[in-house]
């Protein structure tokens, strides 16, 4: 679903992704971890055409991000991390927006599902402004699965759910993963990767330091938590 | 936060871009002085720094739009009454004192040293600039505290507002038909510019300071504490938009517009309130310059300020929020610029109010006409140079010199050609194709653009 060879990305004398080269298969969960600053942002924006790589290359279900980027993002869910609903549409209206822009039909029953899933239909009328954080985080999720993607990547899945939302958003992306889906998330909470992803990546300084099967590092004994802090202050120290 | 934004040298030369432009146009002083007057000129710079301290006012200072959207959701600043010791009324002192030295250093200060730097090519009195630099402030204060003081009423009762502004009004009409009162005592800052005597200048003060103190001591705040909610308006808004495509992104400019703070406040503030002030000071002017036509010089000055309705327009949306959808940039260009057209039916109905109530009605077409494509040039100029961000970017010295040089020649020459004769306003429509080209380039240039975002 998502194949990045040597993908490199320079703002200005800044290398913010420095080579990096992974795949992602077709119903996995897998986890971009790494600390604040160390490129999985800007990974998620060039694989889904937001910007343009400075090296390298990518193929996000068959196509290329760069030469197609609205294709790429009309086929994959999207939530970013800073990224907000905008503030003078209701919830409801956002996800109407959302809809026409994808050009999808039976809106009412898309919308009504996701308010229900999230359970926010008490806020459906309710200015996206006035939504606590943690709404509208659910409003961002709700709207990167309006159109039922086959992939989806997400920065930061968790930011500012309570913890009963943060359950039914983990226990719903196993559900999506395991009904064929494909989710690929960034995040720097390593209990989340641990416990939903069934491979990982790690990346600091924009370089990817480890690529590999959750599992295989439960298998060894090691916490996920101690084999990333050796791997990321090794790396610092280097 | 603009230094942050352009760096400290991009910000910085912001006043120098000012004070080149005084400095090149106060060159000109005596080449047109048989066509202009120097204290006509005088006038039109108080007049012009009257309306920068009305729009000034009226877009940073509107009671709830103040409080609320400036700083409350854009920082912590606002809700420091709530969790620091510091009264609201002190938070809006210090705004406005803050607001009065920026902007005093930012646009009065290098456009007086402007004029003084020119003044040993115009003959003027050196001493002239120092002059010029207090009652242009003077001018500045003088819109920035009415403004402040209309906005305090706004938030404490419209019809107050409404009153007040009809009172007002009638009193200024009925005393400028009479001739009991002159230019001079309406504006004492330029009265103070003529005669640098004490009274004109105490005259000021006091205008200024009464109205500043008043807005400050009965200021009121209404923080956003309540939730709205509405019904979906946007898929009725958008089936009736239908025709025009981008039927939902015009739909949420418009749904953006009537549900920010402000609302109506903003159209009469930042709008209507400047167009009153320009036709105000036309009237004058035609008194000094013959064979100008008001309604074709109001119609030039209408499309440049209509082109700020590009502000409100993108006031509430970046690139980066369709970045994560399927949209193309040029796409979202092109819904504003739709929702831009459709706005401009407001302007065009202040034009035709203008036109007829001022019997100006055989100027009209040629009014129109100039009104249109200055709009269309202004706003090309303004999206191909700042993108979805007017409001921060015009900040920029090399973009706002960019701005200034391809913005004044062609106001300035269809003005001349219109003094000549109305009809040769009509030329404005010229201006369409390089807004054509313009708004074609932009399109590219921003499809291009990209934020940095670790």
């Amino acid at each position: 679903m998502i194949e990045a060879t040597e993908l490199t990305k320079n703002y200005g004398n800044v290398t913010a992704v420095n080579r990096v080269s992974f795949s992602v298969t077709e119903g996995e969960l897998f986890g971009l971890l790494g600390p604040n600053g160390s490129g999985k942002t800007t990974m998620i924006r060039m694989l889904t055409g937001q910007i343009p790589p400075t090296a390298g290359s990518a193929r996000v279900m068959g196509i290329d991000p760069v030469k197609d980027p609205i294709g790429a993002r009309g086929l994959v869910g999207i939530i970013p991390e800073q990224e907000t609903p905008p503030s003078f549409l209701t919830a409801e209206e956002y996800l109407r927006f959302v809809a026409s822009i994808r050009n999808l039909d039976a809106v009412d029953e898309r919308c009504d599902r996701w308010f229900d899933l999230l359970e926010f239909q008490d806020k459906r009328d309710v200015l996206c402004k006035d939504l606590s954080r943690g709404t509208r985080q659910k409003l961002m999720f709700a709207q990167a699965f309006l159109h039922e993607p086959k992939l989806a990547l997400i920065d930061e899945p968790l930011i500012n759910l309570d913890p009963i939302m943060q359950r039914t958003v983990k226990d719903f992306l196993k559900d999506y993963v395991q009904g064929g889906g494909t989710v690929f998330i960034s995040t720097h909470i390593l209990e989340i990767a641990e416990e939903i992803c069934d491979r990982i990546g790690i990346i600091h300084n924009g370089r990817l330091l480890h690529s590999g099967p959750v599992e295989d590092l439960v298998a060894t004994g090691r916490h996920l938590e101690s084999f990333f802090l050796d791997l990321v202050r090794g790396d610092a120290g280097a | 936060m603009h230094s942050t934004i352009f760096g400290s040298l991009g910000f910085a030369l912001f006043p120098a871009v000012i004070a080149i432009f005084a400095f090149l146009g106060s060159l000109t002083l005596p080449i047109f002085a048989d066509v202009f007057p120097f204290d006509v000129i005088a006038l039109l710079m108080h007049a012009l720094f009257l309306l920068m301290g009305v729009m000034v006012g009226s877009f940073g200072l509107m009671g709830r739009e103040f409080m609320n959207r400036r700083f409350g959701q854009a920082s912590l600043i606002a809700y420091a009454s709530r969790s620091l010791p510091v009264s609201e009324r002190r938070i809006f002192a210090a705004f406005l004192a803050k607001d009065t030295v920026y902007y005093i250093l930012l646009y009065v200060l290098p456009f007086a040293a402007g004029f003084t730097a020119a003044t040993p090519f115009t003959g003027l009195d050196p001493l002239l600039g120092l002059l010029a630099f207090v009652s242009l402030a003077l001018a500045f204060l003088l819109g920035l505290s009415a403004v402040c003081f209309l906005s305090t009423l706004y938030t404490r009762s419209v019809a107050l507002l409404a009153g007040t502004a009809a009172v007002l009004a009638v009193a200024a009409i009925a005393a400028f038909r009479l001739g009991a009162i002159t230019v001079s005592a309406v504006l004492p800052p330029y009265a103070f510019f003529l005669d640098p005597a004490p009274e004109p200048l105490a005259l000021a003060l006091l205008l200024i300071l009464v109205p500043a103190t008043a807005s400050v001591l009965f200021v009121t705040v209404d923080y956003p504490d309540r939730t709205r909610r509405f019904k979906n308006r946007l898929d009725p808004l958008a089936g009736r938009l239908h025709g025009l495509g981008s039927a939902h992104f015009i739909a949420k400019d418009a749904l953006d517009l009537l549900r920010s703070e402000g609302g109506a406040g903003k159209v009469i503030f930042s709008f209507l309130l400047p167009l009153g002030l320009v036709w105000i000071c036309l009237q004058v002017l035609i008194r000094f310059i013959p064979g100008i036509d008001p309604l074709v010089v109001f119609a030039v000055l209408l499309g440049v300020i209509s082109a700020t309705i590009y502000n409100w327009l993108t006031e509430f949306d970046s690139f980066t929020s369709y970045a994560f959808l399927p949209v193309e940039v040029s796409e979202v260009i092109d819904a504003k610029l739709k929702s831009y057209a459709l706005a401009n039916l407001l302007p065009l109905g202040v034009l035709v109010l203008a036109a007829a109530t001022s019997g100006a009605a055989g100027t009209f077409l040629p009014a129109l006409a100039a009104f249109a494509s200055v709009s269309a040039y202004t706003l090309a100029v303004t999206l191909y140079l700042t993108g979805l961000h007017p409001n921060v970017m015009l900040y920029h010295a090399w973009v706002f010199l960019r701005y200034l040089l391809a913005i004044s020649p062609a106001l300035l020459l269809l003005i001349f050609v219109s003094i000549v004769d109305p009809a040769y306003a009509a030329l404005s429509l010229l201006l369409v194709a390089p807004a054509v080209f313009l708004l074609a380039r932009g399109r590219k240039k921003w499809q291009a653009w990209e934020m940095p975002q670790f």
